[in-house]
């Protein structure tokens, strides 16, 4: 049931529209227009000029990239043996992988990080072990080498998944009548497996790359400040919002952002490399030697139990009385958490209400947007779908930088507030940050349901808004509702534009509150806790959308 | 209480941007006919069908129900009832509910949807079902549901898109029965969509053969059988032999003349003289080791091939440069020709027909 517009279609479709323009499209332009512009505004490159000559912004520049880059690298290194294991072998400990792809993507790496300093820092338990027991100490968590670790293990289940994907989807067939011609062993991998699980692996990449280098929490709490994100930020703070170097970075983030995407995209168009036909099979599944086996299992452990360190660690860290310079706590309690239940219920509430606020708002704009690009034939919709998505290209620190400037000044009805220092500001980035997932969430449920559903109620008498009430969002209900608790536990962790807009506490939610806390040694144990329930929050909503959406390979790769 | 309504389409034509769907179509459908819009995939069926259901719109032409213009009432209003090929029963409600839809929106009182969404079950056999859900029915029971749903509302035409398509063979032919018989019970103008000729023959009044968004032919099933018009319905309803040649008007009796038949005198005059082709329906073709029946004209040709179809044996015979197929009935005892021999083919000029040479108009 296509037809033209309808008035109502396109009242609806303007006001999507406006709230994306103002919100996610006018702040990014005026960050680009800031950067490139004199305070007179007339044209200019000076600014990225000064930036070159400052050395310690090349420096920044280098370090994201390399740690970008390595963090991509360190991640492969984790994710494609687990990859091949899982397609490649007749494998109990499948269950085990899929584990391992999902535990590190509910700790936020933040959280993490702190953890991550107690067992693996110069100090750490770890090394402690090691020194005692040989006198040497593993720089692990030194400085960008922190960085990278702590990211890598967040982020390797998204080359892990996408491959695990791509592998699953090469038809057996490919591998036989290549084998039939002649080809066998690594030959017959670099030949056929791997060019066709390229697009996979590609797209996994290249958005690992671009979530380390706009992360701006995970180096601010590991107290590494000569990167691109967390200059930024410093320039802003300390400098002013009128200080050019600080868009200049944002002008690099956008670029390189939308590069990395740009280029997961054309892998995954070149996805036509899904060559399962009807009737056929994934690739052949072998079964593990008992050498092989044993190498499986130990890589699957150490990672296993790598993957568990910031969660142990963080738990470890709430309940420790004292733990400094101890493999593991002399001494536990429970004070920590009480003190957070106690001093800081407010910010456990204010995280529940922004992100509720938010992660509605999302869901309402979502199933707007699918229903109007699915259904309708207006004209420029699929542009609303484009621009929503973008803001996934928009790191969190930009569109802070965004707001500060665009909206400078600008005062809230009857209170005389600013609204960059109220927390109706965090709700709204929020909603445009996390809207893509939602959207996501909606476009697949409502693709699912098929249009002559909404035909034969029509055709039995239902006009449009009773179609839409009695059909439509009843069986969309599933995927909204994923939807909403995806937006709302990736805000509940969202840290990057928090740190920047929240200039108080007393209206800070939680994921600044464990920021605030994990930079005094006394506050790390209630900003653990705060950490653990952070976790838990996150580890419930993925839960939750797992069930909601009923389909496990939508999922993890859609939390991209 | 249904009321018998005459549906009627002139001068429809639609296109997709550049492409043309339906290119100037005519039919009338009369009250309480079987109508069959038949057709392979791509000719434009499903389109007509859903354009009186009022999820297309033509961009010339007219749609006429009872003689009102419908083509501006939208699909809510138009009383005209579908079944969709998929059923498109709503899965979040359950068989009883999902008969109520209709009547609900119609805002009848509580007690009489209860009694029509009774009587519609009962119509279709499944009352004891009523508290299922979609899920976890048959496809054959799906059905019946969508059936059922489409009735309770009493529209003045049922439209039903590819009815049997998604049912096994056996299931097929048994709702093929169950369709035609509800049909003349109720007595409810009826449109079918379908590329199964089979299914057409057997179930519909009338039949409306369609090809490239043209309707090529209407008429009853003998109609499009015996005398097909052109050659695309003389070929997608059953089989056929098709031999060129030219039609002369010779003293009175009219002549088919072609390398391979020679001259053939017609019982059944054709349009006009001038190039033709003869249409040979394979059952009406006999196979005889000598020619014996001097009523018919003899065919001299070699058996290429046979398949045993179990009611009959389809040979394949080279007849000077052409193929041609002859279906012989079979029965027990009675052997098939050898592939390789020699046979006489014989023609009944009683059951030829004549096709005009393409028409531009008619075959695009």
């Amino acid at each position: 049931m296509l037809k033209g517009a309808t008035p109502a279609q396109v009242a609806v479709a303007l006001l999507i529209a406006a709230f994306l323009l103002f919100f996610l499209v006018i702040p990014v332009a005026m960050v680009i227009y800031v950067a490139f512009v004199e305070p007179d505004g007339a044209f200019t490159l000076s600014h990225f000029g000064s930036f070159f000559h400052i050395s310690l912004m090349r420096e920044s520049f280098g370090n994201s990239l390399v740690v970008a880059g390595l963090s991509v690298v360190v991640a492969t290194l984790i994710a494609v043996p687990l990859a091949y294991f899982t397609a490649r072998f007749q494998f109990r400990g499948a269950l085990l992988i899929q584990t391992l792809g999902v535990l590190p993507l509910i700790m936020p790496p933040f959280v993490g990080a702190v953890a991550m300093q107690l067992i693996f820092g110069r100090n750490g338990s770890v090394n402690l072990l090691l020194n005692d027991a040989f006198g040497v100490s593993l720089p692990i968590m030194d400085g960008l080498n922190g960085v990278i670790f702590v990211e890598a293990l967040h982020y390797f289940p998204f080359i892990l998944m996408n491959l695990v994907v791509a592998l699953s989807n090469i038809d057996s067939a490919m591998e036989e009548s290549a084998q039939n011609l002649g080809a066998s062993g690594f030959r017959l991998f670099r030949r056929i497996v791997f060019p066709l699980a390229m697009p996979g692996y590609v797209a996994g990449a290249a958005l690992v790359f671009v979530k380390v280098f706009d992360d701006l929490g995970t180096p601010l709490v590991l107290n590494v400040t000569n990167m691109l994100a967390p200059q930024a930020y410093l320039r802003i703070t300390s400098v002013g919002i009128e200080d050019p170097i600080g868009y200049v970075i944002s002008v690099f983030m956008i670029v390189f952002s939308l590069l990395a995407l740009w280029m997961s995209a054309l892998a995954l168009r070149g996805r036509e490399y899904a060559t399962l036909q009807r009737g056929g099979s994934s690739l052949a599944r072998r079964t593990l030697t008992p050498a092989q086996a044993l190498i499986a299992y130990t890589w699957i452990v150490l990672v296993l139990l790598l993957v568990l360190t910031p969660h142990i660690g963080i738990l470890l860290l709430s309940l420790a009385k004292v733990w400094s310079f101890s493999v593991v706590p002399d001494a536990y309690t429970l004070q920590h958490y009480s003190s957070v239940f106690e001093d800081s219920p407010r910010m456990i509430w204010n995280t529940v209400l922004y992100c509720g606020v938010a992660a509605f708002i999302d869901v309402i704009l979502g199933t707007a947007i699918a229903y109007l690009i699915l259904r309708t034939r207006l004209p420029l919709r699929h542009s609303l779908d484009f621009v929503a998505s973008a803001a996934l290209a928009i790191p969190g620190v930009v569109l802070a930088i965004g707001y500060l400037r665009t909206f400078r000044g600008i005062e809230l009805p009857f209170t005389g507030e600013l609204l960059t220092s109220s927390w109706l500001v965090l709700v709204i980035v929020y909603a445009v940050r996390r809207l893509p997932y939602a959207l996501r969430s909606c476009m697949a449920a409502l693709q699912q349901l098929h249009v002559s559903l909404e035909e034969a109620a029509q055709n039995l008498g239902a006009k449009q808004r009773r179609t839409l009430t009695r059909v439509v969002v009843p069986l969309m209900a599933g995927g909204m509702l994923a939807g909403f608790v995806t937006s709302f536990m990736t805000a509940a962790v969202e840290l990057s534009a928090t740190i920047m807009l929240t200039t108080s506490q007393s209206y800070a939610p939680m994921s600044y509150g464990i920021y605030l806390y994990m930079q005094s040694a006394a506050g790390r144990g209630p900003g653990a806790a705060l950490g653990v329930l952070a976790v838990v929050i996150v580890a419930l909503g993925t839960y939750l959308s797992h069930r909601l959406l009923r389909s496990r390979a939508l999922d993890v790769v859609k939390q991209i | 209480m249904i009321i018998q309504a005459r549906v009627e389409a002139q001068n429809i034509a639609m296109s997709y941007g550049t492409n043309v769907v339906l290119r100037d179509v005519n039919f009338v459908i009369e009250p309480g006919e079987f109508f069959a819009l038949l057709g392979p995939s791509g000719s434009g069926k499903s389109t007509l069908l859903r354009l009186i259901a009022g999820f297309n719109h033509a961009q010339a032409g007219r749609l006429l129900i009872n003689g009102a213009d419908i083509s501006k009432v939208p699909p809510w209003a138009r009383n005209v009832g579908m079944v969709f090929q998929n059923y498109a029963l709503f899965p979040h409600m359950t068989v009883r509910q999902n008969v109520a839809f209709g009547l609900e929106e119609r805002k009848l009182p509580r007690h009489e949807i209860a009694e029509k969404v009774r009587a519609a079950l009962s119509l279709v056999s499944l009352s004891d079902y009523a508290e299922r859900r979609p899920s976890q029915l048959s496809g054959g029971q799906q059905q019946r549901v969508a059936l059922a749903r489409t009735l309770a509302v009493e529209p003045q035409v049922l439209l039903l898109d590819e009815p049997l398509s998604n049912l096994d063979a056996k299931l097929r032919v048994q709702m093929r029965h169950e369709l035609r018989s509800l049909q003349r019970k109720l007595g409810i103008t009826t449109s079918v969509v379908t590329h199964d000729q089979e299914e057409a023959m057997t179930t519909a009044d009338r039949i409306a053969v369609m090809h490239h968004g043209v309707i090529q032919q209407i008429g009853t099933p003998m109609d499009l059988f015996d005398s097909p018009m052109n050659r695309f319905v003389a070929d997608f309803v059953g089989s056929i032999n098709l031999l060129p040649g030219r039609v002369e008007q010779t003293h009175g009796t009219v002549v088919f003349e072609s390398t391979t038949l020679g001259r053939i005198a017609l019982a059944r005059a054709p349009f006009r003289s001038g190039p033709a082709e003869i249409a040979l329906r394979p059952h009406t073709l006999a196979l005889a080791e000598t020619p014996s029946d001097s009523t018919r004209a003899w065919l001299t040709g070699t058996i290429l091939d046979r398949e045993f179809v179990g009611e009959f044996v389809r040979y394949t015979i080279k007849v000077n440069d052409r193929t041609i197929i002859a279906d012989q009935p079979h029965y027990i005892g009675r052997p098939a020709h050898a592939s390789g021999n020699p046979i006489y083919v014989g023609v009944d000029p009683a059951q030829i027909t004549i096709l005009p040479p393409a028409h531009p108009h008619i075959e695009p």
